[in-house]
């Protein structure tokens, strides 16, 4: 430890951040954590590497700067991606991956993808909180321009998150309210939260997908194709939601111009479809495919996988206003009749973590491991449904989305449940139908979701951190919160979380909540799974966010 | 011959009004709200409410249907929810499509399921005659969508020699969008070879059989003649009536096809805006087929009408 450098690097930074540097030098966090933690802070890459160097840690790890490339890389041409078909390219109302990959070519977020798979400065360049977290000041780009030639300010930030919160849709309801963002200086957006938070970053970056930056008079209910005036390295050429769209290298972007000329994203109804095009050579990049169908990619030499470790996951929700699954310990039968290493294996082929019916994943540095793991207990399960009344077993309709493994984990659910009692009846519904008449349909509108099936299968994609988990899917009255879960303690413990900032608080408050989501189960949460993406080996810096969203702008094609 | 066009196309024309109503009861039958349904989940209700008086959607359920038929008349039916683009501009290119599809195959399939179904009759109770019975039995039983999975396995990602997908770049010749379309048109040629050829036998030998033939043939007329002027004229009738009724389930009919070579055609397009609860685009869709139904069945009754006067005379008083 090099005491002399560390005290100098020290000596210049706020509480927050002297937390987390003292976290790392006492060795509470990896030097994994600490750089993720740093970026979201908003510390620079040189103050992280003057820590790390000062502390001479002996830890692997990724360089927080580093753009792997691939060989002799051509200039120009066109990439052709496989994506699924997307619902709605509304920014602020799409709720499926493949609007938020398409959408993510013109748009961009204040924090964008790093290459070390965290975030990095988009539009923003660095921010960095108050003493508390309660106040966030994002220095925005200069010379940002939207592609119809106006220039980017803060008052499209503004703008932008005025609209988020009155939609409620991209989990910064209680984070944030209209007229939040402070915009009197056109390069800095600060913003005004309604409490501490420690993760905000994350909350207008990549990784909650709903928080691009719009034009200050974009108006919600306006899709991508109305209006593709972004601010991003592509721009919108042709749309067709039923076959694809095209985008050419926008020449006034900000960072540096993309090899490709051109880029190609053809939708396609199903995973297997896209999988076939990938092997059969008619695409050339992948932005998801599942591991069950998806094996001939994994073993084909020619091409390279995407393996990220990701927080994505599916919420087997239950009603707890009513309905059978009312009772918490019906919920918590169902629950326990999971084999959860059998799901791992037998859908992931071991490309996946056992969860513990809660959403803050094992890699997150906050993740508290002091909560006991649910294990597969039949005759637990039984005598829970009997003390539930339900001595003879229950009968209830498991809806499911016909997206990836959803199906197939349905049936395993299915099969799994029979011993405890359970007779589950499938009812697999596409995409588009799914989303709107079972999971979260739009009316009644008040809660939110309170038209939601009894008990149901919805997807989660990834997010670095819970915080959208957590507001949109368990706070009263969030706005996917189809379980329609109510708890008072479980309120004041995410509030708590999001209070916290420093990484021995957040683990503490993590474990609350952890503690009071696996005891009331309003979702069982049965894995977390990698995220697979990939291209073929003649492309080279292609990067994905594991949300859907595949960036291309410095990807190109080798000889 | 002008007064049976006539007849036939007056029944198309009730047959399409009919159809327009059937369609118009269906789509009422379900409930939404097709203001939502475009704003989104989160636009304000006044929006919604704006959009549905727009869209007409308060008005009277008869005021509705009158303007259903005024719109089956000028093929107007407003923007597709989904897509937000004019019905048409949606249903023509999917339409497009599927005729390329269609067009290729049969152009792959008549020629050789006629000959062969030709060949087979002439040869009747032969090797030959039982080889292409047997074999068109058995391709025509394999369902389309596992002839096109192992095709495109074989053929696009083993072998490499065509594309694994149907829909070629915006910017590909004729010729590259035919090497595009080839294996979906192999997997028809698959199950349309044994069926048509089949019925293109029967009737050929029913023909071959018939006293007009034997008297042909008695008159000293050569085979070749018996062959193009009596047998043919007559055999094929069979062949062109299901041509006709097929090509209307080929446009719309492929939807499995249409998924599995990522092809946006108007079997998949139609399926898709049912789901979606798309109803000026379903309506449209069911509309369009109904249309092309019509168009082919007509114009293969035309066709028999031809090849045969006293079909014109069906159901004229004589």
């Amino acid at each position: 430890m090099d005491w002399k450098r560390f005290d100098r690097a020290r000596r210049s930074i706020g509480p927050l951040e002297l937390d987390l540097v003292e976290s790392y030098a006492q060795g509470r966090i990896s030097r994994r954590d600490f750089l993720r933690r740093g970026a979201v802070i908003g510390l620079s890459a040189p103050f992280l590497a003057t820590i790390l160097a000062a502390c001479s840690s002996d830890e692997g790890g990724g360089d927080v700067s580093a753009a792997p490339t691939g060989g002799a890389v051509q200039q120009g041409g066109t990439l052709r991606v496989a994506n699924l078909k997307p619902v709605t390219t509304d920014p602020v109302a799409m709720q499926d991956l493949p609007a938020y990959g398409v959408v993510a070519q013109c748009f961009e977020f204040l924090c964008t993808l790093g290459d070390d798979g965290d975030i990095a400065p988009g539009l923003a360049e660095e921010w960095s909180p108050n003493e508390d977290g309660s106040v966030w000041t994002f220095q925005l780009r200069q010379g940002v321009k939207w592609q119809d030639g106006s220039n980017f300010s803060s008052k499209d930030v503004a703008a932008t998150m005025d609209r988020l919160v009155e939609a409620g849709q991209s989990g910064l309801t209680g984070v944030i309210e209209v007229g939040a963002v402070d915009a009197s200086d056109p390069n800095v957006a600060v913003f005004n939260l309604t409490g501490p938070n420690g993760n905000l970053p994350y909350l207008v970056s990549v990784f909650n997908a709903q928080t691009p930056i719009t034009p200050v008079d974009y108006e919600t209910g306006t899709t991508l194709q109305d209006s593709p005036n972004g601010t991003g390295p592509w721009i919108l050429d042709e749309y067709n939601g039923n076959t694809g769209a095209t985008f050419s290298r926008n020449p006034d972007w900000w960072g540096d111009p993309p090899p490709l000329d051109k880029q190609e994203m053809q939708f396609f109804d199903d995973f297997g479809t896209m999988t076939t095009a990938m092997q059969g050579g008619s695409v050339d990049a992948i932005v998801q495919f599942v591991p069950i169908g998806g094996e001939a990619l994994l073993n084909d030499p020619n091409f390279t996988t995407l393996d990220i470790e990701a927080a994505t996951h599916q919420e087997v929700w239950m009603r707890t206003d009513t309905g059978q699954f009312k009772d918490a310990r019906v919920r918590q039968a169902l629950a326990l009749t999971f084999d959860r290493e059998a799901m791992v294996n037998t859908l992931f082929a071991g490309r996946a973590v056992v969860a513990n019916d809660h959403v803050i994943a094992p890699f997150m540095p906050f993740f508290n491991d002091s909560v006991p793991q649910r294990a597969k207990d039949d005759e637990a399960a039984r005598q829970l449904l009997s003390a539930a009344g339900f001595p003879d077993g229950l009968k209830a309709v498991l809806h499911a989305i016909d997206i990836l493994e959803i199906p197939d984990l349905a049936a395993l659910i299915q099969a799994q449940s029979k011993a405890a009692g359970f007779e589950l009846e499938l009812a697999v519904e596409p995409t588009d139908t799914f989303y709107g008449t079972q999971w979260c349909p739009p009316e009644p509108k008040d809660p939110p979701c309170s038209g939601a099936a009894e008990l149901g299968i919805v997807n989660y994609g990834h997010r670095p951190v819970p915080d959208v988990y957590l507001n949109a899917a368990f706070a009263t009255n969030g706005v996917w919160n189809s379980s329609q879960y109510s708890s008072a303690d479980f309120d004041a413990a995410f509030k708590e979380f999001q209070a916290s900032v420093g990484v021995e608080a957040q683990t503490a408050a993590a474990g609350t909540l952890e503690t009071i989501l696996n005891e009331d189960v309003p979702v069982g949460l049965p894995y977390f799974f990698n995220y697979l993406a990939g291209h073929s080996n003649n492309v080279t810096g292609v990067r994905v966010s594991a949300l859907g969203q595949m960036f291309v702008e410095k990807a190109a094609l080798t000889a | 011959m002008t007064r049976y066009i006539v007849r036939r196309v007056a029944l198309s024309a009730v047959t399409l009004f009919l159809l327009v109503t059937i369609v118009f009861v269906i789509v009422n039958v379900l409930p939404d709200d097709p203001g939502r349904r475009i704003a989104g989940p989160f636009a304000p209700q006044e929006t919604v409410d704006a959009l549905n008086e727009r869209l007409g959607a308060n008005d009277p359920l008869l005021d509705q249907y009158g303007r259903l038929l005024k719109n089956a008349v000028t093929f107007d039916f407003g923007e597709s929810f989904k897509f937000g683009q004019p019905v048409k501009e949606v249903l023509f290119p999917a339409l497009a499509r599927s005729a390329k599809l269609v067009v290729l195959g049969l152009v792959l399939t008549l020629p050789i399921s006629i000959a062969a179904g030709i060949f087979a009759a002439r040869r009747r109770n032969t090797l030959a005659d039982r080889s292409v019975v047997t074999l068109g039995l058995a391709s025509s039983s394999i369902p389309e969508f596992v002839s096109g999975v192992t095709l495109q396995f074989l053929i696009g990602v083993q072998l490499g020699w065509l594309p694994v997908l149907a829909l070629a770049p915006s910017d590909a010749g004729f010729f590259a969008e035919l090497e595009y379309l080839l294996l979906p048109a192999l997997a028809l040629v698959a199950v349309y070879f044994g069926y048509i050829a089949r019925i293109t036998r029967a009737g050929t030998i029913s023909a071959l059989d018939a006293d007009y033939t034997r008297t042909a043939v008695m008159k000293g007329l050569t085979r070749r003649r018996v062959m193009t002027r009596h047998v043919m004229r007559n055999a094929l009738q069979p062949t062109v009536a299901v041509i006709g009724t097929q090509i209307g389930y080929l446009f719309s009919g492929l939807i499995a096809l249409e998924l599995i070579f990522n092809y946006p055609g108007l079997g998949s397009l139609i399926v898709n805006a049912a789901s979606d609860k798309d109803f000026p685009l379903l309506t449209a869709g069911v509309i369009l087929v109904g249309i092309i139904y019509m168009l082919t069945t007509l114009t293969a009754d035309l066709v028999i009408a031809w090849m045969n006067p006293r079909a014109r005379l069906v159901g004229e008083r004589v």
